[in-house]
């Protein structure tokens, strides 16, 4: 074998059980629900059935314009409010809180500070829903016990936004995170450039909007692309939460797939049709964020 | 000399292959017939520590000729196990299913071998209450398993205890339960306590019952025919109905904000007056036999009655005294057993162990089983519980049987009706516009099969 041939055939060997386990664990799972999503299939044995037909579309039809409920458009509608609060949010949350921490800003108890706010991250987030429904989200609820304690006659009430006291939370438990990642990219900022600015009169606004902020461009379009994903995949917070109602008014996309997949009587090609949908809104949101991503790293250049 | 070692090792290999292979012929040939089962079995539930023992020990003792293989699950992995299993063609021979419902896919596919013949063989429905035998209130249609019950799914829990506290009887008509909702509520009770937050119960539980008042026997039948809608008066005066609930205060708009598994405890802790459930909740009350622990014990059990919810005594009611009834879960078998094989016999046999006088009795006595299928269970004979008997005398309390809105209808129907009986509730909808929600998605369901 030639030297360019066994390059070759040691690169093949070195790459091939890689490919092979992307194969089998992503790629195939992924073209198989989206196969299934094309088909009328409701249980029993897949290859070799005989009443398993590619129907086309109709999954895709009747959850995008042909379902009266919308209940499609409802649960994403409650995705986005999440992407909303994760990206809007939890981002600029977590940046302010890491840069009070990097810039000293806070003269005493910064590590418990710190500790504190990443906390919710370490719990989980089932403990966490079990936790904010007993505190908030019910009659019997703390946060009820305290309102009779001032209004004996207090009740409790649900309104039209539910989803509120849910992004609240989602709110609370991520901010952390991202203050973590802020955090450690705001301590590789070399001081001597900081200090530099600072000596030549710069103002803590300026060091913020001309050296920390560009410094961090690449790293909030980081946060963004997983705060979008994460938002979109959200299920145990909310199942254990609020089940995704009341009256399905806090179903987000992946609740609304489980229960066309598992509750009743399965309607798999649909719940496909959801998890299609959700890749292709999750990659939408993902290329525009590295746009505007690019649209700032042009400008810094 | 070194040749003939050489045979003679060769020879002496072939032989002891050859005594191998006759000992492997031999233990096949010694009819132990296995048999896999698929068993639903949480150690939650009553009597679950026993049933290892009184159920599945036992049978293979008085069979020796049988091997089981079981495979245990419960709750949601139990039916992605179904449903793997299903996916994979390789269900066991013996399954634990729904008659439809979650076990749809193994009704519609004919995945369950049709029992028919082997009932009618062994005239094996003898024993059994006629109503549980009948193919048509299985999914697929044909007699695919065998019930170990009959399942109410409204019961109406009424607390003695908590009435007699504030000089109140039970209320017999809607209007003196209306009555009572300031008074209980004055003492810091609530009137009726339902688990109203997932997406199955308000349909289930209340809906199924009160939606038989209102339209009749029958109205399902006149749905799927077409000769009747869901916004039709009769159907819609029910969702009204529930809707005046909440007005009335009868049912506080908070409850759908409690989960499936907090009532039970906020039940047994004297919090409402009146609670509604389906008859499988009494389980969660007795006593476990195994730990001892219960959440109302049998002397506070006299005060529970278990009933039907009062006469409604408003105008459009077509009867009252009914209940929302369906069959339990049971036990099918394997569609792929050959007729006239030994598996097929042997599992046969184990199903009909598993739905016979004994099974059963145990699992009432046990509290796993409400209403046995069975006729020929002398429950007078069983040590059970105040709350025990006060269920199995359930269908004292009714005389019409109406159908579970579940069980007739496809979740693209069912899960819209709940929503909007919940969203009546957050005053966010009308009757009207659940009612027409929930035709148009029966209408779009209709043309999609």
């Amino acid at each position: 074998m030639t030297i360019k041939g066994e390059k070759k055939f040691s690169y093949a060997v070195l790459v091939l059980p890689a490919v092979l386990i992307y194969l089998v664990v992503v790629a195939f799972p992924t073209i198989f629900s989206i196969m299934l999503s094309l088909t009328d299939y409701n249980g029993g044995k897949i290859f070799g059935a005989d009443n398993l037909h590619f129907v086309g579309f109709r999954s895709y039809e009747w959850m995008l314009f042909n379902d009266p409920s919308k209940a499609f458009y409802t649960a994403l509608r409650n995705n986005m409010y999440i992407v909303a609060v994760s990206v809007f949010g939890q981002i600029p949350l977590g940046f302010i809180l890491a840069y009070i921490l990097t810039r000293k800003l806070i003269k005493r108890g910064g590590g418990f500070f710190q500790t504190m706010i990443f906390l919710p991250n370490v719990i989980s987030p089932v403990i966490i829903g079990v936790l904010f429904k007993n505190f908030v989200y019910n009659r019997d609820s703390v946060y009820m016990e305290i309102v009779r304690f001032f209004d004996p006659s207090a009740e409790f009430t649900l309104n039209n936004t539910p989803m509120i006291p849910v992004l609240v939370v989602i709110l609370w438990m991520f901010t952390g995170f991202y203050m973590i990642i802020f955090l450690a990219n705001m301590q590789r900022i070399d001081p001597s450039i900081i200090e530099a600015a600072r000596i030549d009169g710069a103002s803590e606004s300026r060091v913020l909007w001309h050296i920390i902020l560009p410094a961090m461009t690449n790293v909030i379009v980081t946060s963004s692309i997983l705060a979008i994903s994460g938002s979109l995949r959200t299920f145990d917070l909310i199942y254990v939460m609020t089940s995704g109602g009341p009256a399905g008014q806090t179903r987000v996309l992946s609740i609304y797939m489980y229960e066309q997949a598992f509750q009743g009587s399965a309607n798999y090609p649909m719940a496909n049709a959801i998890s299609t949908v959700m890749v292709l809104i999750s990659i939408a949101l993902i290329i525009i964020t590295r746009a505007v991503g690019n649209i700032f790293n042009d400008k810094e250049v | 000399m070194k040749r003939s070692i050489k045979s003679l090792i060769s020879i002496m290999l072939v032989l002891v292959l050859a005594l191998s292979l006759a000992g492997c012929g031999n233990a096949g040939s010694s009819n132990v017939i296995e048999l896999r089962v698929l068993n639903y079995f949480s150690i939650a539930n009553p009597g679950a520590l026993e049933e290892v023992e009184r159920v599945w020990d036992a049978f293979e003792a008085a069979h020796p000729n049988i091997k089981l293989i079981r495979e245990d699950e419960f709750e949601e992995p139990f039916h992605f196990a179904t449903e793997a299993h299903a996916a994979a063609g390789t269900l066991p021979d013996v399954i634990y299913c729904w008659p439809s419902g979650r076990s749809s896919a193994l009704h519609t596919n004919r995945l369950l071998k049709d029992l028919a013949p082997l009932v009618a063989r062994d005239n094996f429905g003898a024993n059994f209450n006629s109503t549980v035998l009948n193919p048509d209130a299985m999914g697929g249609g044909y007699l695919a398993m065998i019930p170990n019950g009959v399942t109410a799914t409204h019961a109406f829990y009424v607390n003695l205890e908590v009435l007699e506290s504030v000089g109140l009887e039970p209320a017999k008509t809607y209007s003196e339960l209306v009555a009572q909702v300031p008074i209980l509520r004055e003492a810091g009770y609530e009137t009726i306590l339902m688990a109203n937050e997932a997406t199955w119960v308000m349909q289930s539980c209340l809906m199924s019952a009160i939606a038989g008042r209102f339209a009749g026997e029958g109205w399902e039948k006149a749905i799927h025919a077409g000769t009747a809608k869901f916004t039709d008066p009769d159907f819609v005066a029910a969702i009204e109905f529930i809707e005046r609930m909440y007005v009335d205060g009868v049912l506080d708009r908070s409850t759908v904000a409690v989960d499936y598994g907090s009532s039970p405890g906020l039940f047994a802790t004297n919090r409402a007056a009146y609670m509604i459930d389906g008859d499988w909740r009494v389980g969660d009350f007795i006593t476990d036999a195994a730990t001892g622990q219960v959440l109302i014990d049998p002397v506070r059990q006299e005060k529970i009655l278990i009933t039907v919810f009062p006469e409604i005594d408003l105008p459009g009611v077509k009867y009252n005294a009914n209940n929302s009834v369906v069959l339990g879960t049971g036990w099918g078998l394997n569609a792929n057993l050959e007729d006239g094989s030994d598996k097929l016999e042997a599992a046969w046999t184990l199903l009909k162990w598993l739905v016979g006088k004994e099974v059963l009795t145990f699992r009432v006595d046990s509290g796993g089983l409400p209403v046995p299928s069975r006729t020929d269970i002398d429950l007078a004979s069983l040590d059970l519980e105040p709350m025990q008997v006060a269920v199995a005398n359930l269908g004292q309390h009714y005389n019409r049987s109406n159908v579970v809105i579940d069980a007739a209808f496809d979740g693209q129907v069912y899960t819209p009706l709940n929503d909007g009986l919940q969203a009546l509730g957050l005053g966010t909808i009308t009757p009207m516009e659940v009612a027409q929600n929930v035709q148009n998605q029966f209408e779009a369901w209709k043309a999609a099969q």
